[in-house]
């Protein structure tokens, strides 16, 4: 239980967890079990409230005297921006995340991807070192990828297609909200999308493709669709597996509750929704943060991830 | 990964004495050459069909001789081989690096940018970044489209001049002016890197929020703007509207420009550590000399991943004559416009420059966006779109006076329609074709 005591220290020097940490008991940091019994949650609508009452962009949680290297100002279109700042530790451990994602889907050295996303989210800035200043590693560094990027504008369906024609990406990641206008790109050029790509790939911050709809736009574009959560508040990130069709994650990353988890109906445990704390985020460190999405953990044990962490939407 | 604060910048090469600049050049033009002859099959099967050797290149003469290509090409290359690869471009694939975009009406072109590109691009640039005053320990404000060669460049200068950097949600489109102006008063950053349109955007959303841009920026030193050339007068109003010290204006494609002002202002120092410029007449394609206007046509010296040898940049410009006050030797160049920016009005050549030196002199228009209309045929009178001005008022008085400002700057008639908003592009809208229903050019 090192590395809770020293997530724990570490946070301490933020002004928004050592409030939350003053009440601790000094057992909180003895097993995860009473660390989860113990620790106070974070929801958005907290660091809403630490944000417009400090004016400090990153919601009182930045714990370290040095100054971020890069700051993102995060998609949640609430009423005053949030940020996370990232130092080595996060953007390392942020880019390792991506990089699991990537390889869960089955990408390795020598393919190409594209991404229908903005520069801006972490689907695409932790893709390459080219894109963000001091990330040293990038997914398509580590893996030995070429990567391309679209913007993430609805307008920009045609380029993407572009890219499909002329780059044949293995996968193309793309936003949730780019998949009707880039459908209707494809249908509108009368592509047959699968003699160009493996597969697409679904992102959204906070949120995923219904099942219903995954269902019916692999059904309207005959090629699989996997599932990319984001949770940027957390620098979080899961994707749906090929094979068994749970979201993976990774424990030396992050570790996820879904408290009412236990609850049963009907045989079928309650969706509740995910509670992330993040190990690698030292200097703007997410501590139980409270997600919007609502799931159930599942055992471990799928054959591509056994020890994975494994989620259901 | 430590910023890189230890290396002093920039070095003495921009006060080199011309002859040994040349030198250097020449040296690079024919490295880059071979380098294309040999490895890249776009440039080896177009020199073998017009006999051309490449060691035979022994001056910017011969240079100058080698032929000319235009992004058409590069497309129709692209549609040809049904790929990215069109034969410009080492190792990709093999190398680390990324693919990048060029926008446009055209079409779309790809550019493959490998590590030791973005490095050496990189590097030049934070030259540029270091005129407009940048300094290590700095925050920049930096938009990541990763599409664009301009963020692998922004990328490679942060980590050079050891700044920092905060990146706001969103995209250069108005619609993300929200996101951009909260970005710039909560993390305050010292220095803006920005496309015009996108901070004429922002302007418009302090209107909206009834905040003063001098406010707004109050943490920011200085501005370097790039896509659209700012007027004297605009850029002399934008450094009173935002107080900062000053703006700086950066030219550049991803084909191989690099040019940047200089405090003086007296036009944009090609980079010439990694691009080559000529002027060619567009009709015969002979080279022109300093302060005559012409094609602009830009060679890259950097031999790694997509090369670009006289490229047509379809640009109008021209290489002002004289040294800059500033004592740098870099030659200085200007852009006009696009070429396919032209207008033909009463049997003149117009273009949205021209006409943005006329709203510029009606103070309530100075900043406000503005599209030219063409029709198919060459028209009598010229007509443009204009946005209307916040808060309204009195429309028929600007009018009067927009057209009076045309009729005495352009010697034109001038039919001029309101409009609540353009259509959204990065760089702006320049043109809209009529006969194109309506649609903008990029
Ligand atoms: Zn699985
Ligand atoms: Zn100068």
């Amino acid at each position: 239980m090192r590395k809770l005591r020293r997530l724990i220290r570490q946070a301490s020097a933020a002004p928004l967890y050592q409030r939350k940490f003053d009440v601790l008991r000094d057992d909180a940091s003895s097993s995860l079990k009473a660390f989860v019994r113990e620790t106070p949650t974070t929801t958005l609508e907290e660091l809403i409230a630490e944000k417009l009452v400090t004016g400090d962009p990153y919601s009182s949680r930045w714990a370290t005297d040095h100054a971020p290297l890069v700051v993102f100002q995060l998609e949640y279109g609430t009423e005053t921006s949030l940020y996370v700042g990232l130092g080595p530790d996060e953007l390392k451990g942020y880019a390792e995340a991506l990089r699991r994602c990537w390889s869960l889907v089955g990408l390795g050295s020598g393919d190409r991807v594209g991404i229908f996303d903005y520069g801006t989210s972490p689907v695409s800035y932790l893709a390459s070192s080219a894109f963000t200043p001091y990330l040293r590693r990038g997914a398509a560094d580590a893996l030995g990828c070429l990567v391309t990027c679209n913007d993430g504008e609805a307008n920009m369906s045609q380029r993407a297609v572009e890219i499909i024609k002329y780059v044949r990406p293995r996968i193309l990641f793309l936003r949730s909200d780019c998949l009707h206008p880039f459908a209707l790109e494809v249908e509108k050029d009368s592509l047959s999308l699968s003699d160009y790509i493996d597969a697409l790939v679904t992102a959204e911050n906070e949120a995923v493709l219904s099942t219903a709809e995954r269902v019916a736009y692999e059904k309207r574009l005959a090629v699989p669709i996997y599932r990319m959560l984001r949770v940027d508040a957390a620098m979080f990130l899961a994707v749906e597996c090929p094979r068994c069709r749970l979201l993976h994650s990774w424990q030396d990353l992050f570790l996820v509750e879904a408290p009412a988890g236990g609850s049963e109906e009907g045989g079928k445990r309650n969706p509740a929704p995910l509670v992330i704390t993040n190990w690698f985020a030292k200097s703007c460190p997410a501590i139980r943060y409270v997600s919007q999405v609502k799931a159930t953990l599942e055992p471990a044990g799928c054959p591509r991830g056994p020890k994975d962490l494994r989620i259901a939407t | 990964m430590k910023p890189e604060l230890d290396r002093s910048y920039p070095d003495a090469m921009d006060t080199w004495p011309v002859a040994k600049l040349r030198r250097d050049q020449l040296h690079k033009l024919r490295r880059v050459l071979k380098h294309a002859h040999r490895g890249l099959s776009f440039y080896r099967e177009r020199y073998d069909k017009a006999k051309i050797e490449a060691d035979a290149v022994r001056n910017f003469e011969d240079f100058a001789r080698l032929p000319t290509f235009t992004k058409r090409d590069v497309l129709d290359a692209i549609r040809e081989k049904k790929s990215f690869r069109t034969g410009m471009e080492s190792g990709a694939g093999t190398d680390m690096g990324v693919l990048c975009m060029t926008s446009g009406t055209l079409g779309t072109s790809f550019l493959y940018l490998p590590r030791r590109w973005a490095e050496i691009r990189g590097n030049s640039l934070a030259r540029a970044y270091w005129w407009a005053g940048l300094r290590p320990g700095m925050r920049m404000l930096m938009a990541a489209p990763a599409w664009h060669s301009l963020a692998v460049q922004e990328t490679r200068v942060i980590h050079r001049l050891g700044v920092t950097c905060v990146v706001p949600w969103g995209t250069f489109l108005p619609r993300h002016a929200g996101s951009f102006l909260a970005a710039i008063t909560e993390v305050k950053p010292d220095f803006v890197s920005i496309f015009l349109p996108m901070l004429y955007a922002l302007l418009a959303e302090c209107r909206r929020r009834n905040l003063r841009p001098a406010d707004a920026f109050q943490s920011v030193q200085n501005v370097l703007v790039v896509g659209a050339p700012m007027t004297p007068l605009s850029r002399a109003k934008l450094r009173e509207d935002l107080g900062v010290k000053d703006l700086f204006e950066g030219l550049g494609n991803p084909e191989g420009l690099t040019a940047m002002e200089c405090s003086h202002h007296r036009g944009h120092h090609i980079f010439i550590d990694c691009c080559y410029v000529e002027i060619i007449d567009p009709g015969s394609g002979a080279p022109l000399a300093a302060g005559k206007r012409g094609n602009v046509i830009v060679t890259s010296l950097i031999p790694h991943g997509s090369v670009y040898i006289r490229y047509d940049t379809e640009d109008l410009g021209e290489i002002l004559p004289g040294l800059c006050p500033c004592g740098k030797t870099w030659p200085l160049l200007e852009v006009y416009d696009r070429r396919a920016n032209a207008v033909e009005v009463a049997r003149k050549e117009i273009f949205p420059y021209d006409v943005r030196l006329c709203l510029d002199k009606v103070p309530e228009l100075i900043h406000i966006p503005f599209a030219l209309l063409r029709g198919r045929r060459a028209a009598e009178v010229l007509k443009l779109k204009v946005q209307q001005p916040m808060g309204g008022g009195a429309l028929e008085i600007l009018e009067n006076q927009l057209k009076a400002q045309i009729k005495e700057t352009l010697g034109l008639e001038a039919r001029i329609e309101w409009t609540e908003e353009l259509p959204e592009r990065w760089k702006g809208v320049a043109v809209i074709d009529e006969d194109n229903g309506g649609r903008a050019r990029v």
